[in-house]
């Protein structure tokens, strides 16, 4: 017995605590995750169910979906966690991919849809080529004059081009669509390519990937010219936007041998896509009929469910969201690294300053059909840019948005250690030179997470839209910063209250999958672009 | 306060050297016939404190502080917790500045002109005073963009590689890092991260270094290596050098200042004299660790 000795009775006296309340606890919180994940699950499976017409399909075309996509991917998945490298490479490669359609698709919408081949030589020969010139002499030269200049050619660039728009937009028509496209996107594109091939990478020669781009380019025209959907144009902006930086990442995971084991994933994925296509047709098997396909994406909306189509709507919402980013990064950042770095934190000024840092907190709170109906009164009513146009839509979702944008950008910033600040400050650098070179490296992560998150919430608001006077259905996208739009979110409430079964189910939820689509996509780009940016960090 | 008399008195170094004229920072409206005569008595001064009162908001953290530290030596401060023995050294490259709340009156002189003069430019003084803190802080940079960091903020001119070498090769830290040079600074031990801030520091030539604990968080070997380092650079610079360690007070300093509780300067004398023979019996107290 251990209480015979005095010694041992003392060592052995450590008793039991108590973890009754501990355990419960841990159980409810267990149980509070699994009902978010599990209600989530359910209602995305729901709208999946409706947008692919899964109702349709035979037992057997599940058992071969199983078997073509699920089984494989899963094993690559559980493959991943043991192999951190294999999963980090089938990230990198689909996020690529992502980034690259929804690129695509926003040069498409900016170059072509909206500006016009013609427009956009002109504006590039007075404002984005002197700017990416300036950019690339400043990266080689470090001289003081190229950022001022950069700043004149970003004023004076617009205006000239804008005075002298119609004799430029004939010298742009002489070259033709195709012409100024591979001028103005594919040669660009080809130093690029040379430079982070050569430069960053450093892997490999730059010479032969930008000869590569140059001439996959060329290759690709005829070929592109076998489709009717696929003009020499299109063909050239997917090109740019994603054949050549997908090479790029493709050859440099391709370089090292170890990574080679991540294009598994890819290739599973699209190998099953593949057999999943074609086995089911030559078992005669009865598959899906899906109400998200092609023609969903590229036809205008219909009375009639299988014709119609969430087209104007998608590029209403792309272009849109795309002057929102542009906006609400330029401003919350600025204001975040105003009242982070430079607004004076003590005496009267002090208090105005946590006066502004609260109320910037509140500002995010505020229902977003208040922050409509100040979009209706300021920018459509006063400023007069007009009810449901592009530009008053994006200016009023960019108010929406920004207080998400800054507290996110202040959290980050603030998150970079003092002890940084106070070794850039104490080997003489200015307040600009700290923020340039220490502060921003570091917080340009985070600002992009928070930024993102705020995008999504943009992308899918209907109320102020609503109030500022936005269509519900348009029959064919903005035509330019004035011109009237619809988002996706107006379009899907529309036909959520159109009497037919086939709209409120299967075109409503194929319209809540594209939107879920270009979230993803937006994701993904945030993903890379967090990645590289802590990458560059070292 | 009585002690100042002493601390103006002290140091003997075979300074019998009365040029005081020359340098950028110079400003004849300081050298009083007095101060000329002090000078002459001991070697030049480099940084020189006249009443220097320091205010955290309502909170006074230097009180009355007089003293004057000699150029190409190594003066170190001890004192215990919260005496204002950091205050005092960022108040001489103005980095209490940045904090909001700080307020510092009476004269702080860096080679005879008054830092804390309108016309001085906190930014172009710390570009002549570098500084290197408690815990290693390197840039999350390359180790060659760390040391080219100062050179490039301030547009030195000169050959960048060759710089970059002659201060990494100052900071002791070449032959463990010269064929690493693209490597994050932050993958250094922290002695090395630490010999890499010194590096940082001297690669823009400063007239003085202050160090605030500069080997508190490192570990015996790493404190050495840093040890010797600071002697070394007291043949070119003069070092200021914070520290709670006494013995490598006495090891490394020339100069000792004893600030006790409320931010009070109570001695300022030879390392030597101080560690042997103290004037106070409260600094004698603290030193042999009857207190703080």
């Amino acid at each position: 017995m251990a209480t015979e000795t005095g010694t041992t009775t003392e060592g052995a006296a450590f008793g039991k605590i108590s973890r009754l309340r501990g355990i419960v606890f841990e159980y409810l919180t267990l149980a509070a995750s699994v009902f978010g994940i599990a209600s989530l699950g359910v209602l995305l499976g729901y709208v999946f169910w409706d947008a692919f017409g899964l109702q349709a399909a035979d037992p057997l075309w599940y058992a071969a979906f199983a078997v073509t996509l699920v089984l494989p991917l899963t094993g690559f998945a559980l493959y991943g966690r043991r192999n951190a490298l294999a999963g980090e490479v089938a990230l990198e490669l689909f996020s690529t991919v992502m980034a690259g359609v929804l690129g695509g698709f926003a040069l498409v919408v900016v170059l072509e849809v909206i500006a016009g081949s013609d427009v956009w030589s002109a504006y590039f020969a007075t404002v984005a080529g002197p700017l990416a010139g300036l950019f690339v002499y400043g990266r080689r030269n470090e001289a003081n004059w190229v950022g001022l200049a950069g700043l004149g050619a970003l004023v004076v660039g617009p205006v000239v081009g804008t005075v002298a728009l119609d004799p430029l937009t004939r010298v742009g028509e002489l070259l033709g669509g195709p012409g100024i496209y591979f001028l103005s996107l594919v040669l660009p594109a080809a130093a690029i390519a040379r430079y982070v091939v050569g430069d960053v990478l450093e892997f490999g020669s730059g010479d032969y990937a930008a000869l590569a781009t140059v001439v996959v380019a060329l290759v690709g025209v005829p070929v592109a010219d076998q489709f009717a959907a696929v003009t020499r144009p299109i063909w050239l902006m997917f090109h740019v936007a994603l054949v050549v930086p997908f090479g790029i990442v493709a050859a440099k995971n391709l370089a090292d041998r170890d990574r080679w084991i991540g294009f598994a994933g890819p290739l599973i994925l699209a190998g099953g896509v593949a057999l999943l296509v074609t086995l089911p047709e030559v078992f005669g098997i009865a598959g899906p009929e899906p109400w998200f396909d092609w023609q969903y994406v590229t036809a205008n909306p219909s009375r009639f469910a299988d014709q119609a189509g969430l087209y104007p709507a998608i590029i209403g919402s792309i272009f849109m969201i795309v002057l929102v980013a542009l906006l609400t990064l330029m401003l919350g950042v600025g204001a975040a690294l105003y009242l982070e770095e430079y607004a004076p934190s003590s005496g009267p000024l002090g208090a105005v300053t946590r006066f502004i840092r609260i109320n910037i907190s509140n500002l995010a709170g505020v229902p977003s059909v208040v922050y409509g109906l100040l979009g209706l009164a300021v920018f459509a009513n006063t400023l007069r840019l007009g009810f449901g146009t592009v530009i008053t839509a994006a200016f009023t979702l960019s108010l929406l948005i920004l207080p998400i944008v800054i507290i996110s950008a202040r959290e980050a910033i603030q998150s970079v250690p003092d002890s940084l600040r106070d070794a850039s400050y104490g080997m003489g650098a200015t307040r600009w030179q700290t923020v340039r070179n220490v502060i921003m490296p570091r917080a340009i992560p985070g600002i992009l997470t928070g930024t993102i998150l705020a995008l999504g919430r943009a992308i899918g608001e209907t109320a102020p839209l609503i109030m500022i006077g936005v269509a519900t259905t348009k029959f064919s996208p903005p035509g330019g910063l004035f011109g009237k739009m619809t988002a996706m979110p107006m379009q899907i409430y529309t036909w959520a209250g159109f009497p037919s079964q086939e709209f409120q189910h299967g075109v409503v939820a194929a319209g809540v999958v594209t939107l879920l689509v270009v979230l993803l996509t937006m994701n993904s780009i945030a993903i890379l672009m967090r990645n590289k940016f802590e990458q560059s960090d070292i | 306060m009585s002690q100042n008399e002493n601390t103006t008195t002290t140091t003997d170094e075979g300074g019998t050297d009365p040029q005081t004229d020359d340098e950028k920072l110079i400003s004849t409206d300081v050298t009083t016939g007095e101060e000329s005569a002090r000078a002459a008595a001991t070697s030049r001064t480099m940084v020189e404190a006249r009443g220097v009162d320091v205010y955290y908001g309502d909170l006074q953290a230097l009180d009355d502080v007089s003293l004057e530290i000699p150029e190409g030596k190594v003066t170190a401060m001890i004192g215990p917790s919260g005496c204002g023995k950091s205050t005092f050294l960022r108040c001489i490259n103005r980095m209490n500045d940045l904090v909001d709340s700080a307020r510092v009156e009476g004269d702080l002189l860096l080679k005879g002109k008054n830092v804390y003069d309108d016309d001085v430019d906190p930014v172009a003084l710390r570009r002549q005073v570098g500084m290197v803190f408690q815990e290693p802080n390197p840039f999350p940079k390359s180790i060659y963009d760390n040391v080219a960091y100062g050179r490039r903020i301030q547009g030195l001119e000169g050959d960048m590689d060759e710089e970059v070498e002659k201060a990494l090769r100052r900071a002791a830290l070449w032959d463990e890092v010269n064929d690493q040079l693209d490597k994050s600074g932050l993958d250094l031990s922290g002695g090395q991260q630490q010999r890499l801030c010194i590096a940082r520091a001297i690669a823009v030539d400063p007239e003085v270094i202050l160090m605030d604990e500069p080997a508190s968080a490192l570990d015996p070997i790493a404190t050495s290596k840093i040890e010797d380092l600071i002697e070394e650079l007291a043949e070119d610079y003069t070092v200021v050098i914070v520290t709670h360690n006494m013995q490598q007070a006495a090891r490394i300093s020339d100069q000792t200042a004893v600030f006790l509780t409320g931010g009070e300067l109570v001695e300022f004398d030879d390392t030597q004299k101080i560690f042997e023979n103290p004037e106070h019996d409260r600094v004698e107290d603290y030193i042999t660790g009857k207190f703080g």
